[in-house]
């Protein structure tokens, strides 16, 4: 049963996708509905899944001698992010019927989603770094599809394609520390190398530790990769919800945690995590400061989110970053979609155009209050058990820079999550705009993920127990609601913590009475609006290789004379190099 | 000194192809281009019948020669059937009135 069970999580939505995408141009009204019953299936199996999730029940599934088994393994991990996967995506895709309604070529917007939701499943699932890769890779081209769906908009052409690029770059990663695993132990099978990472020479594993690392963070979005996350909010805004907040770009930290008990070892390796999880999320939550776009600045909060998961990574603390992986995938997904709501209504992102809507749309101020307050880790929300869970592994096991630079991020994300909340909902409208209610398909996505983010610590009693029996390489300890409220109650780091979110929320009321930054701090804007420079860093790079490629064009010719002649000498340089070898 | 067959065909090998590759480099009619492809391919045959028979593998090697001359009667075919529609269109042999790919 859980065979089936596991098989039909990747095939329903695949399944899903040829369907719609069957339906046509003519018939794409059906396309939505569809769409809600493959991935509600999906969802309804995942959700099935869970409870019998076991390292045991392994799928093999012969797929010839040049690439080997392809093997699906359900254990904790991974049936945690098959669950958020699915009912995150068939919420989207529920959203999706009144958000999308009245587009052009919903079958495309369907299937790519349907494909997507499929091919993470496969991504988490596979036990095979060879597979993972291809899931990898195909969640990468349908984030590239969707991010350019409306493909008549050059700035979201121009964003897909950034997103493909840089998530690219992680590809390579992926690829070459799986090929470089494969090299020393002659298969590509993920529990040979948890099981015996000692057997692995230093240099292999240092290599692919550090390839996957650049994966993860080009995948994830962290510090140098940042950049192609907040671009690529031109996506409709479903897709920036389950693509972008909950699923795709939770696929780096998926591969760091499945990976950790093998590189927890390699020297610099935990550092550098930390590192890298630190530099993102304190500069991604300035960003999220002052950004002007409301899609922006949720973006950039991703970001930072994802930095305290790899931050929590670099500690070992494994339960924690499942926890917050959770708690992030509710509550973000709750806040694009409440925004995507407001955007709907109002027809505009920027913030500047907007202040004052709570009154004209109560239900959807009410969800996104529940996130933003979730998000900046305000108690009893799912987001305040899961972010003290990280600062206290912070305290207990890591570097104290570290903790006290997060706990200054913690601070910074109340002071954004109220600045958000206040410019779109309070104040006095500084425009007149007119609004459409929101329907009856987004009011129950919306409540649905409400009720989760009050609700989804509760089971970290489960979440910790499965994962406790299924991963024996990971050392998830098992927590009961009881011991988790007892000791982030009694631990002195919860009061610094409250206390620094709420120095973060008062930083804003004072700055609300002055209307305006004071003279002498206006300087430290500019910087942190032109992304510390990374983006200019992007325009140099692509600079570069354009000039590079147009000097390089003129030897092609298109002549078969000069073609010839190319061919020639490789062939006489080929001569000559085997000689010498010889 | 007698003359080995082996060294005979492996000079011819070398100036089929010598001939062939000296062709393609320096003309520029379409038609003559072909012709040097084909002078070039049969070298290449050759080759391989030799290389098959240093193998001790000869019917390989025959039968593949044999399967190469079928396909390379097509490419002339084609390659000229291409020569007559660019004559047609363009009204021209030179390769350097074909350098771009779009009209």
């Amino acid at each position: 049963m859980p065979a089936i069970l596991t098989l039909s999580t990747i095939l329903i939505p695949w399944l899903g996708a040829v369907v719609v995408w069957a339906l046509g141009e003519k018939r794409q009204h059906l396309a939505g509905p569809a769409a809600v019953v493959f991935s509600g299936l999906a969802g309804l199996a995942a959700l099935l899944l869970y409870p019998a999730a076991s390292a045991e029940s392994v799928i093999d599934l012969p797929m010839g001698d040049a690439f080997g088994n392809l093997t699906l393994r359900p254990d904790g991990l991974a049936c945690l992010l098959v669950a958020i996967a699915t009912v995150i995506g068939c919420l989207a895709v529920i959203f999706s019927l009144d958000y999308m309604r009245g587009e052009h070529q919903l079958t495309r917007y369907y299937a790519f989603i349907l494909l997507f939701i499929g091919a993470m499943t496969g991504l988490v699932l596979s036990g095979s770094l060879l597979y993972l890769f291809f899931f990898w890779e195909i969640t990468a081209l349908s984030s590239y599809a969707l991010i350019s769906f409306n493909n008549d908009d050059p700035k979201a052409v121009r964003g897909g394609i950034k997103a493909l690029i840089m998530t690219q770059v992680g590809g390579a990663g992926l690829l070459a520390g799986a090929l470089a695993l494969y090299a020393a132990t002659g298969s590509f099978q993920i529990d040979l190398v948890l099981a015996a990472p000692a057997a692995i020479p230093g240099g292999v594993l240092a290599f692919a530790a550090f390839g996957f690392l650049v994966a993860a963070a080009a995948k994830s979005a962290q510090f140098p990769f940042q950049t192609w996350l907040p671009d690529a909010m031109e996506a409709p805004t479903p897709i920036s919800a389950l693509i972008h907040a909950a699923t795709m770009v939770n696929a780096g930290v998926y591969l760091l945690a499945r990976f950790y008990p093998a590189f927890a070892d390699v020297p610099g390796w935990k550092t550098a995590v930390i590192v890298v999880g630190v530099v993102t999320a304190i500069s991604a939550a300035l960003m999220a400061i002052v950004a002007g776009d409301l899609k922006r600045v949720l973006a950039y909060s991703t970001v930072s989110q994802l930095g305290y998961m790899v931050y929590a990574i670099g500690l070992g603390a494994q339960t924690a970053v499942q926890f917050h992986l959770l708690s992030h995938a509710i509550f973000k997904a709750l806040l694009f979609l409440s925004a995507g709501a407001v955007i709907h209504s109002v027809g505009t992102r920027d913030l500047e155009r907007m202040g004052g809507l709570g009154k004209k749309m109560p239900f959807i101020r009410a969800a996104f209050v529940v996130g933003a307050l979730a998000l900046a880790g305000i108690p009893i929300l799912n987001g305040f058990w899961s972010k003290e869970l990280i600062l206290e592994a912070g305290l207990e096991y890591g570097p104290a820079w570290g903790y006290w630079l997060m706990l200054i991020g913690a601070g910074l994300t109340a002071l954004y999550s109220l600045r958000v909340t206040w410019l779109v909902f309070y104040g006095m409208p500084r425009t007149e705009l007119h609004i459409h209610p929101a329907g009856k398909a987004m009011k129950t996505s919306l409540l649905v993920l409400t009720v989760g983010s009050f609700t989804s610590w509760l089971l970290v009693a489960v979440v910790t127990k499965i994962s406790h029996l299924t991963l024996p390489y990971h050392k998830v300890d098992e927590i009961s609601i009881g011991t988790l409220v007892k000791e982030i109650l009694a631990n002195p780091g919860t009061i610094t913590a409250l206390l620094t979110i709420l120095g973060g929320a008062a930083i804003w009321v004072i700055f609300m009475r002055f209307q305006n930054l004071p003279k002498f701090l206006r300087w430290t804007i500019r910087p942190i609006q032109s992304s510390f420079g990374m983006e200019a860093i992007n325009t140099g790079i692509t600079r570069v290789v354009g000039f590079t490629a147009e000097k390089l064009r003129k030897t092609q010719t298109g002549l078969l004379s000069w073609n010839l002649v190319y061919i020639v000498i490789a062939l006489i340089l080929t001569i000559v190099l085997l000689g010498v070898g010889a | 000194m007698t003359i080995e067959p082996r060294l005979v065909i492996t000079m011819a090998v070398i100036c089929l192809v010598g001939i062939g590759i000296y062709g393609l480099l320096v003309t520029r009619n379409l038609i003559k281009v072909i012709v040097a492809l084909q002078i070039l391919v049969k070298g290449a045959i050759l080759a391989l019948v030799l290389a098959a028979k240093y193998q001790g593998q000869i019917q390989l090697g025959q039968s593949m020669a044999l399967t190469l001359i079928v396909a390379d009667t097509i490419v002339a075919v084609v390659g000229l059937a291409l020569g007559l529609q660019v004559r047609r269109r363009i009204g021209s042999l030179d390769l350097r009135d074909l350098t771009k790919l779009k009209g």
